[in-house]
């Protein structure tokens, strides 16, 4: 519990905790697996695939794969939070069953 | 059901002004800190055998690590590496509690760092709560400048130092002199280093208490025996002002005079009085300011103190209990494999591809021959010569290559290999070996299976 002293300060709003929990934790996510895939994966290797003449370095390529898991994992963990937070409540009566 | 807390996602919290406080855990911390940032900085720095020691070499794929060089293919390792370093952290959190955060973390570290130089510009709590109270004057102006050119500059300069991690950082260094740094080395250096500027100078707490998830957990590691910071309330309340003077037991008090000076000095803004709270990082500035207190009263110390809810509850504290022997037997094991792979690792890799647009060809006197691209790794830092053969079929022999090969450190050799062998001897699919054996090393060899194809019989 918050201190008398800072009582009555504004706590974040749900809002902003689920975006940057969201942002944060997709961060760290997406961190591990940019390790994991690229370990097993040179993105110079990968760049013929979609397009011959694409020829990016493996500094473009890595930046690339990690804002794609970023994205990815913000994606996944944003429809999670949305559907948690929007799910029918259940009734008071049976709460707590 | 409306949303109760509809409030504007841009609100902050309430500014917490975290009162400096000196004593023994405060000394520990700037020394944690002294020590952690000092490595984090310094260690791009070192050179080993003309390189740098520690670098990440990512656009080379493979990572220096003082004498040792690892490629993806160790990629295990790394994964063994992170296994270890989070069993610790349970390990660590069961007995001692949040040390990590604390002492230790990132988070907590460079925050730190930040009040610092927020101190040394702003001044003390109180002349910050007033100034930042104050219309906009000269002076606030001179203070607010000064501590964000301090931020930022501390901000690049710990982006550049991530991002000499994974560049040469002398190289690194010279480009930003004649800034010339690369796109992606600049991005990522400014990403960073606005990473600790939002994290460090503004964030603050809040990270800790609603972003982390390991402050959310880690009360899944505590029992009754770890330890922990508590305020003993049995000898503290009633709580209240007095006169030193006084004798306050026989005026019905505890030894807690209300100063509030644990609550001034808290970075997380909470009052330790009311009990163990999840929003506690156990820094233990509280004890510091607490037991300042008490010597000035000339009230024996630990009033808040580390302790154990056993030892709160006056019973013994375990500290050797089913729970530590699982995790540091788990942990031993752990550390032990990955010493041994590590310390037996043969430093040189091969792969072998079979050439794939002809089964074999036919050549004059009986021969079946095969070609295969051979793929060796030297994994060792210098330079060296290995012996390469085949075998697998009787009488089968190496053409277009000399026996030995020269392979740089740290280099990557392709090699066009043909395999011969007698027709008689050579039928249908069969299972070949390719050894390759370092000249100056018995131990160092490595051997690859592969497929020698003939006519149908």
């Amino acid at each position: 519990m918050i201190s008398e002293e800072y009582r009555g300060a504004k706590q974040w709003s749900r809002d902003k905790q689920a975006v940057f929990t969201v942002v944060w934790i997709s961060f760290l996510s997406a961190a591990i697996g940019t390790m994991v895939f690229f370990a097993l994966f040179d993105p110079v290797d990968l760049s013929g695939i979609f397009d011959a003449e694409l020829d990016i370095g493996r500094d473009a390529g890595y930046a690339a794969g990690f804002f794609f898991f970023w994205i990815l994992c913000a994606l996944c963990s944003s429809v999670t939070a949305y559907l948690v937070r929007t799910a029918p409540k259940r009734d008071a009566k049976h709460r707590d069953q | 059901m409306n949303n109760p807390q509809s409030a504007s996602m841009y609100e902050s919290e309430k500014k917490i002004y975290p009162r400096e406080i000196g004593g023994r855990f405060d000394k520990l911390s700037k020394l944690a800190t002294v020590v952690l940032l000092g490595l984090f900085y310094a260690v791009p720095w070192f050179n080993w055998d003309e390189r740098q020691a520690v670098l990440f070499d990512l656009p080379a794929r493979k990572f220096h690590l003082i004498g040792l060089t690892l490629w993806p293919q160790d990629f295990p390792y790394l994964a063994m590496l992170l296994i270890i370093l989070a069993l610790s952290l349970f390990f660590f959190t069961a007995l001692a509690g949040r040390l990590w955060c604390g002492f230790a973390c990132p988070q907590t570290v460079w925050t730190e760092v930040f009040i610092w130089m927020e101190q040394w510009t702003e001044g003390t709590r109180s002349q910050r709560m007033k100034l930042d109270k104050a219309p906009w004057s000269w002076n606030k102006l001179r203070r607010k400048g000064s501590k964000q050119f301090l931020w930022i500059t501390f901000s690049m300069w710990t982006g550049f130092t991530f991002v000499g991690y994974f560049t040469p950082v002398r190289e690194l260094g010279a480009e930003l002199l004649t800034l010339s740094v690369g796109g992606w080395t600049l991005f990522w250096g400014l990403f960073y280093g606005f990473a600790t500027y939002g994290n460090a100078g503004y964030m603050r707490e809040q990270v800790c208490k609603y972003m982390c998830p390991y402050a959310r957990f880690q009360s899944a590691m505590f029992d009754k025996d770890t330890l922990i910071i508590s305020y003993d309330e049995e000898r503290g309340e009633p709580r209240g002002g007095r006169k030193r003077s006084v004798d306050h037991k026989e005026a019905g008090l505890g030894d807690c005079i209300d100063c509030q000076l644990c609550v001034q000095v808290c970075p997380t803004g909470i009052d330790i009085r009311e009990g163990l709270q999840y929003e506690c990082i156990a820094c233990a500035a509280c004890i510091d300011a607490c037991d300042s207190i008490m010597d000035k009263m000339d009230y024996p110390r630990g009033l808040v103190r580390y302790t154990t809810e056993h030892a709160l509850q006056n019973e013994g504290t375990r500290v050797l209990r089913p729970r530590m022997f699982i995790y540091a037997t788990i942990l031993l094991i752990l550390i032990a494999g990955l010493t041994t792979s590590m310390a037996t690792r043969t430093p040189i890799i091969l792969d072998v591809i079979r050439d794939r647009n002809a089964l074999y060809r036919e050549l004059p006197g009986d021969i079946i021959e095969n070609s295969y691209t051979l793929k060796v790794i030297n994994q060792n830092d210098v330079a060296r010569t290995f012996a390469l053969s085949v075998t697998g079929v009787e009488g089968i022999s190496l053409d277009g290559v000399s026996d030995t090969i020269t392979v740089d450190g740290g280099g990557v050799l392709s090699l066009p290999v043909r395999a011969r062998a007698h027709r008689a001897n050579a039928y249908g699919i069969m299972t070949i070996q390719f050894t390759v054996k370092a000249i100056d090393s018995e131990d160092v060899t490595v051997v690859e299976d592969s497929r020698f194809l003939g006519p149908t019989p």
